[in-house]
């Protein structure tokens, strides 16, 4: 893919000046004002500080704080990204780090080689990816490893492709001196914070982060969330694969994103925001003001509508190659994206049925309309999945599942009536219901939900709680609807002690667990493994 | 004066001239780099062939037929020259690792070989990195070709000569085909 990026360069040089100069403004008007004080003290004449020599005094020692400043903290910044989230070099006899280090170099092979870009692991559980430059021109991918270990490889290949699309178009060091000014320092004291403070609910540290926090946010002002869609369509040219970026955005809105452990300041840098914000979610001008990433919806759609095109010149290929058959009968007919994202077809409906792979979330195209999710096709819907769930003995209840969209089933769970889908597994269980289940134990658990169990408290742990975490419980992004009165669920957490992410309906009183959710709260209260609610609080 | 403004237009011709040879050049150079690449990545995939066939011999003693058209295709693909050949041969070679990996399929001990699966990870990469290659390759000799045929450049082009036309490294004709499947119940 040759790259010519002469005007994008020139851009960027521009937008790095223009944080520059932000910085010496504001460095200029705290020493005035600190100038003013101490003249307010001393009980000093105010007419010395109006005079061109005060102005220019203190112009010098705004420029030279200035100076400083940008030079610490942008020019080592990636090396600072990486301790702070102590992420590691990919181990090379681990056979998830050494597919992330093949797919590294398959993606640096397809931009020409241009950099050289380093790839690290995060070592957490929450999805989230991340690219830094510095102006030493270090160049790093960071993928967690929770992402790292639920991806394809055809999406880690867009992960990658995106993240390095940041890097070589340049935006990614402007975003990176952006974070490094005020986001980096912020980072830095909370994590500093967390450590030292544990139960000072008001420190000097928090203030110090609440205000390097909102002086970011003026910076955010000049990160354009045009470049996540410019990263996004950069990742298809490279890939030539849109689907697996769309699921990779569909799969990271609904999981934990890493609040808490990637550091509010850090956000701008990852593939989608690190909180889930409604401002996110939305449109408008104030939002493509204040926000840095777009609406994931929107950017879903957008990869869904590239994928139309793809699957549109196959269907043409099969009508003049193969499919003479297919065509000459008037039976719709479907294309459909099988488990190692090979675009298979075309099936009729009775062969879609039989398909082992199949379900609710298949991406399907007739080769006209635009990619779809399986369950959206009302025929397929019909025809494959509600007669499979005839043939289930369980019967089917009036709720449907909020990411498969098929009728629950009527299921006794720990000899409680529950709803379960028959699909993707998750459990829709009445509020009044759940400290029933949640003291029973007819169900041991696997060393599987053990170990996630296990796992899931280490990460609650070490994770730490900024101020940040109080915006997330205010306003959430409203992602899944509920399976009975469709309004948005609220996603919380179980409890403090517990922090398993669920999808709560506070109308209905209904709780959803995603498949292992329920198993896994059940095993940590039974087995009494509790994170302690104060290790490492210091939100206000 | 006239003669000032011919010199000028003269002037201006040449080095307009200059600018499009070197950006041709400089073109070129970066086709045969780029081809050079491909050949690093196809040279790794022939040296990781015998590896795999060592792994999968002793188990697949029935299967002879399946590992000799692969030994075979690989020494067809290390001999061959040129981009049209080249991809031929790599083709080839690609369906008879396919078929190989299809039968060890049916080797439940070989399936869970932790020395299969590394190299069945490497082999995947390598195809990707072939795939990816040929892409930056073809993209690289689309733009040129264009740069030699859009006007004025072609007339420059015929001029001085020496500006082959490179050929583009095709894809498999069974990558592109759609796959057919059989669901009749059996």
């Amino acid at each position: 893919m040759p790259l010519t990026f002469i005007e994008i360069e020139e851009e960027k040089s521009r937008r790095i000046w223009l944080f520059f100069l932000i910085l010496l403004l504001i460095y200029f008007i705290a020493l005035a004002a600190l100038t003013a004080a101490a003249a307010q003290f001393l009980a000093l004449p105010y007419d010395a500080l109006l005079k061109p020599r005060h102005i220019a005094l203190l112009g010098v020692a705004s420029l030279i704080a200035a100076s400083i400043h940008f030079c610490f903290s942008a020019l080592d910044t990636v090396r600072f990204v990486r301790d702070n989230l102590g992420a590691l070099e990919p181990d090379p006899a681990d056979g998830v780090h050494k597919r992330l280090i093949n797919v590294l170099q398959e993606i640096q092979i397809v931009t020409g080689n241009k950099k050289k870009i380093n790839g690290v692991v995060i070592p957490t559980l929450a999805m989230n990816a991340l690219a830094a430059v510095d102006l030493r021109g270090n160049a790093t991918i960071a993928i967690t490893e929770g992402l790292l270990s639920r991806l394809t490889r055809p999406q880690l290949e867009a992960v990658v492709a995106h993240e390095a699309h940041h890097i070589l178009s340049g935006d990614c060091l402007e975003t990176t001196v952006a974070a490094s000014l005020f986001g980096l320092p912020a980072a830095a004291v909370q994590k500093l914070s967390s450590a030292a403070i544990r139960e000072v609910r008001l420190s000097p540290a928090l203030l110090l982060t609440w205000i390097l926090l909102k002086l970011g946010q003026i910076l955010n002002l000049f990160i354009s969330r045009e470049r996540e869609y410019r990263a996004d369509a950069g990742a298809v040219r490279m890939t030539r694969n849109p689907l697996a970026l769309a699921e990779v955005l569909d799969l990271l809105s609904r999981n934990w994103r890493g609040t808490g452990f990637i550091e509010n300041g850090m956000g701008m840098l990852c593939i989608v925001n690190t909180t889930a914000a409604a401002r996110d979610e939305s449109e408008g001008w104030w939002a493509d003001l204040m926000s840095t990433h777009p609406p994931i919806r929107t950017r879903i759609a957008v990869l869904l509508k590239m994928a139309h095109s793809d699957v549109s010149a196959l269907a043409a290929m099969t009508k003049s190659n193969a499919g003479v058959e297919a065509a000459k009968s008037s039976a719709p007919v479907f294309y459909a994206l099988d488990p190692k994202h090979q675009w298979q077809g075309p099936y009729r409906l009775s062969e879609l049925s039989v398909l082992p792979w199949i379900s609710p979330l298949t991406w399907i195209s007739d080769g006209k309309q635009a990619v779809e999710r399986a369950w959206k096709t009302p025929q397929i819907d019909q025809a494959v999945f509600t007669n499979r769930l005839e043939q289930e003995e369980k019967r089917p209840s009036d709720f449907s599942c909020p990411s498969c969209r098929q009728p629950l089933l009527d299921t006794s769970y720990e000899q409680t009536q529950v709803y379960q889908c028959h699909f993707c597994g998750g459990t829709l269980v009445e509020n009044v219901k759940i400290p029933r289940i949640m003291v029973r134990g007819e169900n041991p658990s696997t060393d599987r939900i053990r170990s996630l169990s296990r796992a899931v408290i280490k990460e609650n742990q070490s994770r730490r709680a900024g101020p940040s975490s109080k915006d997330v419980r205010g306003e959430t992004a409203p992602l899944r609807s509920c399976p009975k009165c469709k309004n948005p669920m609220m996603r919380t957490f179980y409890s403090l002690a517990y922090r398993v992410e669920i999808d709560r309906c506070s109308f209905c009183g209904l709780t959803w667990f995603d498949s292992d959710e329920l198993e896994m709260l059940q095993c940590m209260i039974a087995n009494k493994m509790a994170s302690d609610p104060f290790a490492g609080t210091s939100g206000p | 004066m006239i003669g000032w403004i011919l010199l000028g237009v003269v002037v201006l011709g040449l080095l307009w001239m200059v600018i499009v040879y070197n950006g041709l050049v400089s073109l070129r150079n970066e086709v045969q780099n780029a081809w050079k690449q491909i050949d690093v990545q196809l040279k790794r995939r022939h040296d990781l062939i015998p590896n795999l066939v060592s792994t999968v011999k002793g188990a697949m003693a029935f299967e002879q037929d399946t590992l000799e058209k692969v030994i075979s295709a690989r020494a067809k693909a290390v001999a061959a020259t040129g981009p049209r050949d080249k991809a031929e041969s790599e083709n080839m070679l690609t369906q008879a690792l396919g078929k190989l990996f299809a039968v060890v399929e049916n080797y439940p001990q070989l399936k869970s070989n932790q020395n299969i699966l590394q190299l069945q990870e490497e082999l995947t990469s390598t195809e990707n990195r072939i795939g990816f290659a040929r892409q930056f390759y073809n993209d690289l000799v689309a733009s040129y070709r264009i740069k030699q045929e859009v006007f004025p450049n072609n007339i420059i082009v015929n001029l001085v000569g020496g500006f082959g036309k490179e050929e583009y490294f095709e894809a498999e004709q069974a990558d592109r085909a759609v796959p057919k499947a059989d669901l009749s119940l059996r």
